[in-house]
C-alpha cells in the first residue's frame, strides 16, 4: 500500500498512521501531544495535514494510512494552523523560558522557534498560578501546562495508575489528581512518568531543579540498582554529584522503555549521602569497626560455619534482596541449600 | 377500549407545567368528578402540544376547540359551558392578531395550519404514559413489519429510500449509516440515541421525548434489528427528568407487551435499551464524546476514523443516530420510504422540526416539509415578531450555526441551501432577533457558550474560542481596535479547519456569520463606539441617548421635567438641538424604540415631553459670535442640515452665509410638513436664534438663477449643500401628463406657499409613508370629499407612524391596502380614474417584509380626479453645471466617494441633509448638520496647519437623581388633541400639548438608566 506525502511516494503497512509514515520515510511532521508509547489522540493539532478530499484539516498522529491518500504537509494553509496553534499555546500561560527547566529541551520552545512565531499577538492570562512543589519530587507549574494530556495518558496508559485526567472545561480545563488534590494527597505513587512524557517545562524534577540543563549536565546511561528488573537510566551527573535521574522522552532501550518507579527515579540521594555506608563494619566490644571486605567476609563465614556446627543446617535461614538480580537470588537460594543445607530461604518481595 | 363522547387534552409538556398545567389537569379531574362526567368525558394529560407561548393549553375534542392561557380558575367555566352545556368558552380562545376574532378550531390557527407532522405525529394527541394509546395511532406497526415481514436489508433499503438524513445537525444519510454498521463484524453492536440536546433555544428532542417517548424506542427497534444490535442506550441529560421519567415507563411497558426483551413479537430479534443520563456537558452530543461518556469515561472527542460504526462504544461497531431521526423511523418503515421522500427538496427529504423562540409572537415547536421558506415559518406559522418590531435576523443551528438576514428569508428549509448562507441546519434551534438585537454581542454570547463547553482537549477549541470572546468581550466593552475584526476572522477560519471535533469545526460559525452579514455593526462598535441596537451598555450612559443621532440628554432633561426645572431643561435640549421645539412634534423617536420602559408597557413620550418643555419653559438667550476666522462658508438650502451647519459654523467662529430659494427659512421641515403638525411659529422661533448667532439667510434666492453656482464657490471657501429632495418620484405608468397628477413634495409645497390651492374632490394618494399621509390629511383639509390612499403592502409594513395613520382614519381618510395604480386615465386631459391592480404578498424582499406581486386580472378603475404619488423624492440637483468638477451619480444625485457621508468629488463642496441620504428625518438631517460643521472645520485647519477645534468647556447644569420607589405598569400618557370635527377643515396644530400634570406623571415613568449605581 501507497500513499502520496509531499509528492513522495511512500509505502506503508496497516495500521500506520500519516505520521509514522512520514517520519520513516524522513519527512518531518512536527507534533506536539503525540508519543511513541501511547495512543494518539490528536489533541494539541500541530502535526495537522492536508489531505486531498478531506473537508478539514487532519491530525496526521491519528489518521491512518490509507492506500492512494495523497498528503501535503507544507502547504500555507497547515502552516498558518500550526502557527497559529503554538501561538496559541505560547500564551495560554506564562512559559518563562530564562528559569525554565526545560529551557533546551523543550517541545514548545522548539516548535516557536521553527515556525517563528516571534512575538504573539495575544496576551498571557492576568492570573499567575503558584507552583505545587510542597512534595521532594515532583514540582507542577501549571503556568507552562499546554494540556497535551501525555501526562493523563502516561499515569493512564503506560503505567496504569489512574490518578491523573482532565478536570474542568473550556477555559478552566487542567490536568491533574481527582478534586483538584495535590500529587502527595492522591493516589500517586511517585512513578514520575508524568515528568518523563511532560513536553515543556510544566513537570519537572524537584531536585534537579536550578542545577543544571540540557549540556550542563552529563548523562551517563546505568542500570538501576534497586531491583532485579535492570531498569535503563539515564544518571545527570554535574560536578561528580548526581543531580537528577532521568529517562529518554523517547527512543528509551528495554526492558523498561523509559519508565522507573519512585525510587528509581527519585531515590538517588543515597548515594551521596554523608550516613552512607563505604566500607563494610565490624562490630568489636560493642563497637563498630571499619573492616575490608576481606575481613568482613571471613567473619561472616566462620560465624555460619560455627552455627551450623552447634545448631545444625536449620539454625540458619536466609532472606534475599529485592535489590538483587534474579542470578544472585538463584546463587543465593542454593549457597543456602547446597552450601549451608537448609531450605530456609525466602525473599523480601514475598513478604 | 372505553368511547367517550368527549376529551378533554391538557397539554403536559415541560412548558405548559411549568405555567401551571398541573394544576389545571388537576382541576379538570375533579371538576369531571364533581359533576359525574367520568364515564363521558376522558380527561388525558399530553406531552408537549407545541405551542408553547399559548400554555397552559387545553384542546377539547371531537370539536378540536384550542383554548390558551388556561389557569386552574378557568375550569369551571370551561366544563359548565363547554362540556355540559355545549358552548364554546370564546375568552380563552385563540385570537386572530390583527382583528381579534376568535379562532376555535386547533387547526385553523396558523401556527398549527401550516405544519406537516410526522416526527411529532401524535404530540398532544396521546397520553404519553400510555402505551396503549400509543398502539391506538398505529404504534409499533413500523417495528412489527420490520421484524417480521423484513430483512434487515430490506429495511436499510428502505430508509435509504426515504432520503432520511440525521436530524441532529449533521445530515449525514441514516440508511447510509445503518450499512456501515451492518457490515462491519462483530457479535455485539450497539444501538445508540443521542437525547443530550443542549443548544441553547432548542427542546425538540425533549418535547418528542415527552410527547411520543415510544416513537423513539420504536425507531430504535427498527434500526437495531437492522444493524444487529441487541443492546441500545438513551443517552439523555439529567436536567430533562419529565422525559427520563417517562422514557423509563414507556420502556417497561414496551417489555411488558414483549415489544422490547428477549425474542420481540417471536422473531427471534431481542434487543435491550437502557437509559444512560448525562451530566450536561454539551460536548457529551458530540458521537465519540458521547460513547466515551457511556462507558464511564470523561466525554471527550476522540478522533474519526476510526469511525463508530467500525469502533464505535467499547469499540463495538454502534450506531448513534438522534431522537428526531428515530422519532421519524417506524412511519418511514410503515409507510414506506417512498412516501417519506415524496416531501421534500432535492436532496432534504421529509419534515423538519424547529424550535421556534426568540422576539416572535408564537414561540412552540413546529414541523414543516423540507422546502418551507424559513421566512414562512417565521412570520406565518410564528405569527412575526413580538412588539411589531423589525426582524433583523434567526439563529439557526444554534451556537454551531449562523444566522439568516432579513435577505435570505426566502432560503429554503434545505441542509445544503442553509450551509450557502453560512448557517446549518443544526437540530432546529431557530432563534428570532429583532432591531434591539445586537450582532456583535449576540456572537459573543454564543461564543461565551462555546468557549465554556470546549472539552479543552484540543488547541483551537480551547485557546482559540478564548481569545475570540476576548476580542468580543473588547469590542462590546467599547475596547475594540483596528484589525479586530480580520483577527477574528482568521482563528475562525483556522479553527474551523483545525479543530477535533464537530463543536470546535463550528464554534466560530456565528461570528462568520455575523461578521458577514453585520459587518457594518462590528465597524460601528469598534470605529464608532456605537451599538446600534443600544445593547453593549458599555458603550453608553442611556440606550435613548445612544439611539439618537445627535445623542441629545433624554433622561437629563426628562429628570429637570420631574423637578420642575424646564429652563435647564431647555437648555440641556438646545446643546446638541438647535430645533427642539420641531422635534417634540416631528421626531420619528429613535430613542423612543430603543427606551428600556418599552419592555415593561410603553415607551416614554420623549418627543412630546420635549415639545412641552420647550411649549412652556423660556427659551435660552443667543448671543451673538463674532466671526474669528477669514475663511467664508455659504450654504444652499436653509432646512435642518444646513441651519445646523450654520449654527455650529458660526459659534465656532466662520462667517457663514445660507442661501434659500423660498420665502421662509426651515426647508422640508417648513414645506412638506403641514401646518397642522408643525405650526410655522415653531420653526420661525427657532431660526431666529441661529441668524442671532450672526448667520446671514438669504431667502428668495436661489443659487443656479439669482447667483450662479461658480460665482458662489469663488466667493466661498466652502460650500455645503443642503438641498433636501424636493422632487416627488413619479409612478411610472401611463397618463402621468393628465392633469390634477401631482407630486406630494410639489402638492404639499404649494399648500406650504399659501397658495390657493385647488384640489378636487376625489383624491387618490399612493404610498404609506408619513409624506402620503401629510397629503392625504392636508387633501381632506383643502376640501376633497373622498380621499383614499393607496397602499401596495399591508398595514404593518407602512412606514407612516401608526398615530398618523390613525388620525388620518379619524379625519375620514381611506387606506386601500395591497393594491398598486397601473394606468392613470382621463377625459379632455384631465385626470378621471386610477386602473388599480390588486397585489398578493410573495416571497421576502431584502429588506425582511414581503414582496407585492399583481394579481392577473384584478384589475379595476378608481374614480379619481386628482392623484398624489408620494413614494419617494429626490434631490434637484439642476442648478449644478454639467462640466462642473462635481461628479453626480447615474441617478442624477450627487456622488458621494465612498467611505464618506458628506464629502462631494470636489474638496470644498459638501453635501448634506436628504440631498445627500434621500428622504430622512429632521433628527437625522441635524445631525448631518453637525456632523458637516466639525468635517469643514477640520478641512480648513488641516489645510491651514492648524492645531484640531477645542470645544468650549460646556455648561455645567446639575441633574437630580429621583426615581419612583416602586415600578407600576403605566401607559403612556395620552396626547390631548383636537378632536376630528374640528380640525378637518382648518391647518390648526392637531396636537394640543401635554398640560404640567401630564408631563409631570410622564416624566415620572422614567427609568433613569443613565444612573450610575
Amino acid at each position: 500500500m501507497v500513499i502520496t506525502i509531499d509528492g513522495k511516494k511512500c509505502e506503508f503497512a496497516a495500521g500506520q498512521t500519516v505520521y509514522q509514515v512520514a517520519k520513516a520515510n524522513g519527512i518531518y511532521i512536527p507534533v506536539l501531544c503525540h508519543h511513541e508509547q501511547i495512543k494518539p489522540v490528536g489533541a494539541c493539532r500541530v502535526c495537522v495535514v492536508e489531505v486531498e478530499k478531506a473537508r478539514s484539516l487532519v491530525a496526521s498522529c491519528a489518521m491512518p494510512a490509507e492506500d492512494g491518500m495523497v498528503v501535503q504537509t507544507n502547504t500555507p494553509r497547515v502552516l498558518s494552523s500550526r502557527k497559529l496553534s503554538v501561538e496559541l499555546l505560547m500564551t495560554q500561560g506564562h512559559h518563562k523560558c530564562i528559569t525554565c527547566e526545560s529551557s533546551g529541551d523543550c517541545v514548545l520552545q522548539d516548535l516557536a522557534y521553527s515556525l517563528g512565531v516571534e512575538s504573539p499577538r495575544f496576551e498571557e492570562p492576568a492570573a499567575y498560578r503558584e507552583l505545587e512543589q510542597a512534595n521532594e519530587m515532583i514540582v507542577r507549574d501549571m503556568n507552562k501546562c499546554v494540556l497535551c494530556g501525555l501526562c493523563v495518558r502516561a499515569c493512564n496508559e503506560v503505567q496504569v495508575n489512574q490518578v491523573l485526567d482532565y478536570t474542568g472545561r473550556g477555559p478552566t480545563a487542567a490536568v491533574g489528581p481527582a478534586f483538584g488534590l495535590k500529587y502527595e494527597d492522591s493516589d500517586c505513587v511517585f512513578c514520575g512518568e508524568c515528568v518523563r512524557v511532560c513536553p515543556v517545562g510544566a513537570l519537572f524534577e524537584k531536585q534537579g531543579r536550578f542545577q543544571g540543563r540540557g549540556d550542563d549536565l552529563q548523562k551517563v546511561r546505568n542500570t538501576c540498582a534497586y531491583c532485579g528488573v535492570g531498569c535503563q537510566l539515564d544518571v545527570n551527573i554535574k560536578d561528580n554529584r548526581i543531580v537528577k535521574i532521568t529517562t529518554p522522552r523517547e527512543g528509551a532501550p528495554a526492558p523498561n522503555y523509559g519508565s522507573l518507579c519512585i525510587k528509581g527515579r527519585f531515590g538517588h540521594d543515597f548515594v551521596g549521602h554523608a550516613d552512607r555506608l563505604t566500607t563494610p563494619l565490624i562490630r568489636v566490644d560493642g563497637e563498630l569497626k571499619e573492616a575490608t571486605w576481606d575481613e568482613a567476609i571471613l567473619y561472616v563465614a566462620e560465624k555460619l560455619n560455627t552455627i551450623k556446627k552447634e545448631h545444625g543446617s536449620d539454625a540458619i535461614a536466609g532472606l534475599s534482596s529485592a535489590r538483587c538480580t534474579n542470578e544472585e537470588n538463584y546463587l543465593f537460594q542454593k549457597f543456602l541449600r547446597a552450601v549451608i543445607g537448609t531450605n530456609n530461604v525466602d525473599h523480601c518481595a514475598r513478604l | 377500549m372505553k368511547v367517550f363522547r368527549s376529551h378533554i387534552l391538557v397539554c403536559g409538556g415541560t412548558g405548559c407545567r411549568a405555567s401551571g398545567s398541573e394544576g389545571v389537569h388537576q382541576a379538570v379531574v375533579r371538576e369531571i368528578a364533581a359533576k359525574e362526567l367520568s364515564n363521558e368525558v376522558a380527561v388525558v394529560e399530553t406531552g408537549c402540544n407545541g405551542f408553547c407561548a399559548a400554555g397552559p393549553i387545553m384542546v377539547i375534542y371531537p370539536e378540536g376547540t384550542f383554548y390558551q392561557y388556561v389557569k386552574a380558575d378557568d375550569v369551571k367555566e370551561i366544563i359548565e359551558e363547554h362540556i355540559v352545556k355545549g358552548r364554546p368558552v370564546q375568552r380563552l380562545m385563540y385570537k386572530e392578531p390583527v382583528t381579534e376574532a376568535p379562532i376555535p378550531h386547533m387547526l385553523d390557527i396558523p401556527f398549527f395550519g401550516k405544519q406537516m407532522l410526522i416526527a411529532l405525529k401524535n404530540r398532544g394527541l396521546i397520553d404519553a404514559e400510555k402505551i396503549d394509546e400509543y398502539i391506538a395511532r398505529d404504534g409499533y406497526m413500523g417495528a412489527a413489519k420490520a421484524l417480521t415481514e423484513m430483512t434487515p436489508d430490506e429495511v436499510i433499503e428502505e430508509v435509504k429510500k426515504s432520503g432520511l438524513r440525521g436530524r441532529g445537525g449533521g445530515g449525514f444519510p441514516t440508511g447510509l449509516k445503518w450499512s456501515f454498521a451492518r457490515k462491519s463484524q462483530g457479535d455485539t453492536k450497539y444501538i445508540l440515541c443521542n437525547a443530550d440536546e443542549g443548544d441553547p433555544g432548542a427542546f425538540m428532542d425533549r418535547s418528542i421525548l415527552e410527547a411520543d417517548p415510544h416513537a423513539v424506542i420504536e425507531g430504535m427497534i427498527i434500526g437495531g434489528y437492522s444493524i444487529g444490535a441487541t443492546k441500545g442506550y438513551i443517552y439523555c441529560r439529567a436536567e430533562y427528568p419529565l422525559a427520563i421519567k417517562r422514557l423509563l415507563l414507556a420502556i417497561e411497558q414496551a417489555k411488558d407487551y414483549g415489544l422490547l426483551g428477549q425474542d420481540i413479537l417471536g422473531s427471534g430479534y431481542s434487543l435491550d435499551i437502557e437509559v444512560y443520563q448525562g451530566a450536561g456537558a454539551f460536548v457529551c452530543g458530540e458521537e465519540t464524546a458521547l460513547m466515551g461518556s457511556i462507558e464511564g469515561k470523561r466525554g471527550m472527542p476522540r478522533p474519526r476514523p476510526p469511525f463508530p460504526a467500525v469502533k464505535g462504544l467499547w469499540d463495538k461497531p454502534s450506531v448513534l443516530n438522534n431522537v428526531e431521526t428515530y422519532a421519524n423511523i417506524p412511519q418511514i418503515v410503515y409507510k414506506g420510504g417512498s412516501w417519506y421522500s415524496s416531501i421534500g427538496t432535492e436532496r432534504s427529504k421529509g419534515t423538519k422540526v424547529f424550535a421556534l423562540t426568540g422576539a416572535v409572537n408564537n414561540v412552540g415547536l413546529v414541523e414543516v416539509p423540507m422546502g418551507t421558506p424559513i421566512g414562512d415559518i417565521i412570520f406565518d406559522i410564528g405569527g412575526g415578531i413580538t412588539g411589531g418590531k423589525q426582524y433583523k435576523a434567526a439563529q439557526l443551528g444554534g451556537p454551531s450555526g449562523g444566522c439568516i438576514p432579513a435577505a435570505a428569508l426566502n432560503t429554503l428549509t434545505d441542509y445544503e441551501e442553509i450551509v450557502k448562507l453560512g448557517a446549518i441546519m443544526g437540530s432546529g434551534g431557530l432563534i428570532v432577533m429583532d432591531e434591539d438585537t445586537c450582532m456583535v454581542d449576540t456572537a459573543r454570547f454564543f461564543m461565551e457558550f462555546c468557549q465554556e463547553e470546549s472539552c479543552g482537549k484540543c488547541t483551537p477549541c480551547r485557546e482559540g474560542t478564548n481569545r475570540m470572546l476576548q476580542i468580543l468581550q473588547r469590542i462590546c466593552k467599547g475596547e475594540g481596535r483596528d484589525g479586530d475584526i480580520e483577527l477574528l476572522e482568521e482563528l475562525a477560519s483556522i479553527i474551523k479547519d483545525s479543530a477535533l471535533c464537530g463543536l470546535g469545526q463550528t464554534a466560530p460559525n456565528p461570528v462568520l456569520s455575523t461578521i458577514r452579514y453585520f459587518r457594518d455593526e462590528y465597524e460601528a462598535h469598534i470605529y464608532d463606539k456605537k451599538c446600534p441596537a443600544a445593547v453593549c451598555s458599555a458603550l453608553f450612559k442611556s440606550p435613548c441617548q445612544h439611539a439618537c443621532p445627535i445623542e441629545m440628554d433624554v433622561p437629563a432633561y426628562i429628570a429637570l421635567i420631574r423637578a420642575g426645572r424646564l429652563e435647564d431643561a431647555y437648555r440641556v435640549m438646545k446643546k446638541t438641538n438647535p430645533f427642539p421645539g420641531v422635534c417634540g412634534r416631528v421626531c420619528p423617536q429613535f430613542c423612543a424604540s430603543k427606551c428600556r420602559r418599552g419592555q415593561l408597557d410603553d415607551p416614554m413620550a420623549i418627543a412630546w415631553l420635549k415639545r412641552y418643555i420647550t411649549d412652556n419653559g423660556k427659551k435660552p438667550a443667543t448671543e451673538p459670535v463674532p466671526v474669528t476666522r477669514k475663511e467664508k462658508v455659504a450654504i444652499i438650502g436653509a432646512g435642518p442640515a444646513g441651519l445646523t451647519a450654520a449654527q455650529d459654523l458660526a459659534k465656532r467662529g466662520y462667517k457663514v452665509t445660507v442661501f434659500e430659494e423660498l420665502p421662509y427659512a426651515g426647508g422640508m421641515m417648513r414645506y412638506a410638513i403641514p401646518e397642522y403638525r408643525l405650526p410655522r411659529d415653531v420653526i420661525a422661533e427657532e431660526v431666529k436664534d441661529i441668524e442671532a448667532l450672526g448667520v446671514e439667510i438669504k431667502t428668495n434666492c436661489r443659487v443656479g438663477k439669482d447667483i450662479s453656482f461658480d460665482a458662489l464657490r469663488k466667493d466661498y471657501d466652502i460650500v455645503v449643500l443642503a438641498v433636501g429632495a424636493h422632487n416627488s418620484w413619479k409612478l411610472g405608468v401611463e397618463g402621468e401628463d393628465l392633469k390634477g397628477v401631482w407630486g406630494a413634495t410639489e402638492f404639499l409645497r404649494e399648500v406650504n406657499l399659501g397658495r390657493d390651492v385647488k384640489i378636487g374632490s376625489q383624491v387618490a394618494i399612493v404610498g404609506g409613508g408619513n409624506s402620503a399621509i401629510d397629503a392625504a390629511r392636508t387633501a381632506v383639509r383643502l376640501g376633497a370629499k373622498d380621499v383614499t390612499i393607496l397602499y401596495r403592502r399591508e398595514r404593518k409594513d407602512m412606514p407612516a407612524w401608526e398615530h398618523e395613520i390613525v388620525a388620518a382614519e379619524h379625519e375620514g381618510v381611506k387606506i386601500e391596502y395591497l393594491v398598486a395604480p397601473v394606468k392613470l386615465v382621463g377625459k379632455g386631459g384631465k385626470l378621471s380614474g386610477v386602473v388599480c391592480q390588486r397585489m398578493k404578498l410573495g416571497e421576502f424582499d431584502r429588506s425582511g417584509r414581503r414582496k407585492p406581486f399583481p394579481i392577473e386580472g384584478s384589475e379595476y378603475t378608481l374614480s379619481a380626479d386628482t392623484i398624489i404619488p408620494a413614494i419617494s423624492q429626490s434631490a434637484d440637483t439642476t442648478f449644478i453645471p454639467e462640466a462642473s468638477d462635481i461628479k453626480k451619480d447615474k441617478w442624477g444625485g450627487i456622488e458621494i466617494p465612498s467611505r464618506s457621508k458628506n464629502k462631494t468629488t470636489a474638496e470644498s463642496v459638501f453635501i448634506i441633509g436628504d440631498a445627500a441620504t434621500g428622504p430622512a428625518t429632521v433628527v437625522e438631517a441635524i445631525a448631518m448638520g453637525h456632523q458637516v460643521a466639525a468635517d469643514v472645520d477640520a478641512s480648513i485647519r488641516v489645510k491651514n496647519n492648524e492645531p484640531a477645534y477645542k470645544e468650549p468647556a460646556e455648561e455645567k447644569i446639575d441633574i437630580p437623581f429621583e426615581v419612583d420607589e416602586e415600578v407600576v405598569e403605566t401607559p403612556r400618557a395620552a396626547m390631548p388633541e383636537l378632536a376630528a370635527v374640528d380640525r378637518a377643515a382648518n391647518f390648526k396644530e392637531v396636537e394640543l400639548g401635554y398640560t404640567r400634570e401630564i408631563a409631570f406623571k410622564e416624566a415620572c415613568r422614567c427609568l433613569r438608566c443613565d444612573a450610575e449605581i
